[in-house]
């Protein structure tokens, strides 16, 4: 099952020519990515070009018809067993467009109940943990409030907080600020910008131009199911000669995040 | 002392009224009556704890997606709530009861008493309609929700146990509140195979005394305070549960 | 894999339901094939079985239609803006909806004379028809219940809607309120009617000749087990068709009531 060859031994996250389709819908058509540990990458691209499908084979929660994913040395397209995958999703973060936070549970036990009760973590120590947490997304006064109490981007924060309490080894964002309220944007933006400093590996799925620009190491274009281009940001954002990313770039830079709020499909 | 002389007041005082409660003031047919009051509260207080029970086994076993598991509770949920609970009682009585005799060779060995088949028949049939309405608030859970546990490392069961059903039991406990109300009501048709709840104790005394009307006004009254019971205590349990913020 | 596990159940009880169509008849049939002994004996006691499930839905559609008419006059009368007329039916309704059905077939079936006395000629007065008069009490107090909800759930808006069409307050409740009312009733209303031929059963104990009544009755005759259970098994295999037929129509329209 595991094998770590050493040619990747600094990479986290390794995808070889990665195809799936949802029935006669092609999705990925021949993905191939390679994201270092520490690094902070950004997938950008039009809806429906298949950005947020990538971050869920990294997580297994779908499986590629065809392909190699490698994820912290577990060849993730290789595992048969839901018991398996459920051992990778463990060490892999995700946190969700529509944040997804437990309704019954107040914020500190959203937070507790995976820990203690998937990895059978000691209950004091995840509270305490959960604390740390709650005061680096700023939130340590609302522990004891539910979820319906808080807004979009209290929630998300919150959300954040949860899938870092599970100690993972790399985290992915899907489209995190899409469904938030303008206004609390910010808030979101600024804990996941932190933990990029503090050395997180990242993988970012969004809408977010000129906050993709200003903290990833690498930013990926994909199309139609393709990854048409990968650079650093100045690359991507300022000296492309793909006509298309230029389009793509600049029609958002130009109007402004407001441009894009339209919901992202896949 | 004390007890029977309000006892005789009580009589006298129907009496004035035009109803007749002489019967409470004889021994045999008042402790037949009275024991038919606690053989339905035991009756209910045993049936409810076990249409829940087996309400969320059905429940599960629905919402399993494994077909060998949701195909027969599906049957059984349709058999059961298309068919009498009185038809069933009698099937179970007269067939069932009588295959496990001859299996234990004969009837004076089978332990299975009439209580038995009402907890069991009327019990599974409310459970049934629990589990459909459990199972309605378990797909009611967003998909995404689901995505999210499973993307956490959740297994199927432990998204069940700690997402799905915490969430399927709050947003379905009117419906049950209503199921538990029906169970109250059928454990009546233990009358049919003799076990003495408080209507076929009632049918003994009024063919003794003529008493329709007076013992029909005691079975209302008590049906009534029973199921206002089980309501008030529905809603005291919803409130408990209800989530700030969180409106179902 | 997602995918997989909302379809699998979908498509496989949708096979499911369309043999609970005809499954209970179907176990019969096989059954009296597979041992003709059997068969010969329940086709001879078939005519009496029917005759008392005729009983059965004849005091099904009496109780219902009774119980529908007074149901939502009592429906209407609690809406009433003024204390004795809401009041009564507010009691009425408790006591009645709280009460099981065995207890007001009971209560019917004793309460009431054998026979009645109308301008000098003795009338009888069968049990069926007490039965009828226990279950139509019952189905009446439920269908107020419903009655009320539907009409608290038209919104007010509704009738201001009409109003600014120019619509008189009888044209709106003609065209507007009332086939709003209808269409959100229809499926708790059938639910009623359905629980109700359910409880038919129950006037067995208290002697009428219907279905369950019939079937104890013949294998009490023929004194064999297996006829007892293919007895008790034609008397499921009636009440499961012509019920489960209204419980699948029901959810359709619910479903369908959801959506629109």
């Amino acid at each position: 099952m595991m094998t770590a060859s050493p040619a990747t031994d600094a990479a986290i996250v390794k995808l070889e020519d990665v195809h799936l389709s949802f029935g006669q819908t092609q999705v990925l058509k021949g993905i191939d990515l390679t994201i270092n540990k520490g690094d902070a990458v950004s997938i950008i691209g039009p809806s429906g070009s298949g950005k947020s499908t990538i971050l869920r084979c990294i997580n297994a929660l779908v499986t590629p018809q065809s392909g190699k994913i490698t994820v912290a040395g577990t060849r993730v397209d290789q595992l048969t067993k839901e018991s398996e995958r459920i051992q990778l999703r463990k060490r892999v973060g995700i946190v969700f467009q529509q944040y997804n936070l437990f309704p019954h549970l107040t914020v500190l036990d959203n937070i507790v109940l995976a820990p203690t009760r998937i990895l059978g973590a000691d209950k004091t120590a995840t509270v305490k943990l959960a604390r740390e947490l709650l005061e680096k997304v700023r939130l340590s006064e609302k522990a004891d409030a539910y979820p319906g109490q808080l807004s979009g981007g209290q929630q998300q924060r919150v959300a954040i907080a949860r899938a870092l309490a599970m100690k993972p080894e790399l985290v992915l964002f899907d489209e995190v600020t899409s469904a938030l309220d303008p206004e609390t944007v910010g808030e979101v933006l600024w804990v996941i910008r932190d933990l990029i400093r503090d050395g997180m590996t990242s993988i970012l799925v969004t809408h977010e131009m000129r906050f993709a620009e200003e903290i990833s190491d690498t930013v990926v274009f994909t199309e139609n199911g393709r990854i048409v281009d990968h650079g650093s940001p100045q690359q991507i954002f300022h000296s492309t000669e793909n006509p298309r990313i230029r389009q793509f770039v600049g029609g958002l830079s130009g109007g402004g995040r407001g441009a894009v709020r339209d919901g992202e499909g896949i | 002392m004390q007890d029977m002389n309000l006892t005789g007041l009580f009589i006298d005082l129907m009496s004035r009224l035009g109803l007749n409660y002489e019967f409470l003031a004889t021994g045999y047919e008042a402790q037949v009556w009275r024991d038919g009051f606690i053989t339905t509260l035991y009756l209910v207080a045993i049936t409810i704890p076990v249409s829940l029970v087996f309400g969320l086994i059905f429940a599960a076993c629905l919402t399993s997606g494994r077909l060998w598991l949701s195909a027969p509770v599906r049957g059984f949920v349709e058999l059961t709530r298309n068919t009498p609970t009185l038809v069933q009682l009698m099937f179970s009585f007269l067939v069932l009861n009588t295959v496990v005799s001859n299996m234990v060779g004969g009837a004076q060995n089978n332990p299975l008493s009439p209580f038995f088949w009402v907890v069991a028949v009327v019990g599974l049939h409310v459970a049934a309609l629990h589990a459909e309405a459990i199972r309605g608030g378990i797909e009611a859970v967003p998909s995404s929700m689901i995505e999210a546990a499973r993307g956490m490392g959740f297994s199927q069961f432990e998204i069940l146990r700690y997402v799905q059903i915490p969430l399927a039991f709050r947003s379905s406990l009117p419906a049950i509140v209503n199921g538990l109300i029906s169970l109250v009501k059928s454990t009546t048709v233990g009358n049919a195979i003799a076990v003495s709840e408080i209507t076929y104790a009632s049918i003994m005394v009024w063919t003794q005394r003529d008493n329709v009307v007076e013992m029909m006004i005691v079975l209302l009254a008590f049906f009534s305070l029973i199921n206002f019971v089980v309501a008030r205590i529905g809603q005291w349990v919803e409130r408990r549960l209800a989530i700030p913020g969180y409106g179902l | 894999m997602s995918m997989a596990v909302t379809q699998t159940p979908k498509k496989s009880s949708r096979v499911l339901r369309y043999i609970g169509f005809v499954a209970m008849p179907l176990l019969v049939v096989v059954w009296s094939l597979i041992d003709l002994s059997l068969g010969k004996e329940l086709v001879e006691w078939i005519p009496y079985l029917a005759s008392g499930f005729s009983m059965n839905i004849l005091i099904t559609i009496c109780a219902v239609t009774l119980g529908t008419t007074a149901g939502v006059v009592l429906g209407l009368m609690q809406l009433a803006p003024f204390w004795f007329v809401r009041l009564p039916a507010q009691i009425y309704v408790q006591i009645f909806r709280n009460a099981p059905a065995l207890v007001l077939i009971f209560a019917t079936t004793y309460i009431f004379p054998f026979e009645i006395v109308m301008f000098g000629n003795y009338l009888p007065f069968p049990d069926w028809v007490k039965a009828v008069i226990g279950l139509a009490i019952l189905s009446s107090a439920y269908i107020a219940e419903i009655t009320r909800g539907a009409v608290l759930s038209i919104p007010t808006t509704q009738w201001e809607a009409t109003k600014g069409l120019g619509f008189s307050r009888l044209q709106a409740l003609r065209f507007v309120i009332l086939p709003q009312c209808v269409r959100r009733s229809l499926p708790p209303w059938m639910n009623v009617a359905s629980s109700m031929a359910m409880g038919t059963s129950l006037a067995s104990l208290v002697g009428v000749h219907e279905l369950m009544h019939a079937a104890t009755d013949a294998s009490t005759a023929v004194r064999r087990l297996d006829f007892t259970i293919i007895a008790y098994v034609v008397v499921m295999a009636a009440f499961f068709t012509l019920c489960y037929p209204i419980a699948r129509l029901t959810r359709r329209l619910e479903q369908r009531f959801n959506a629109g």
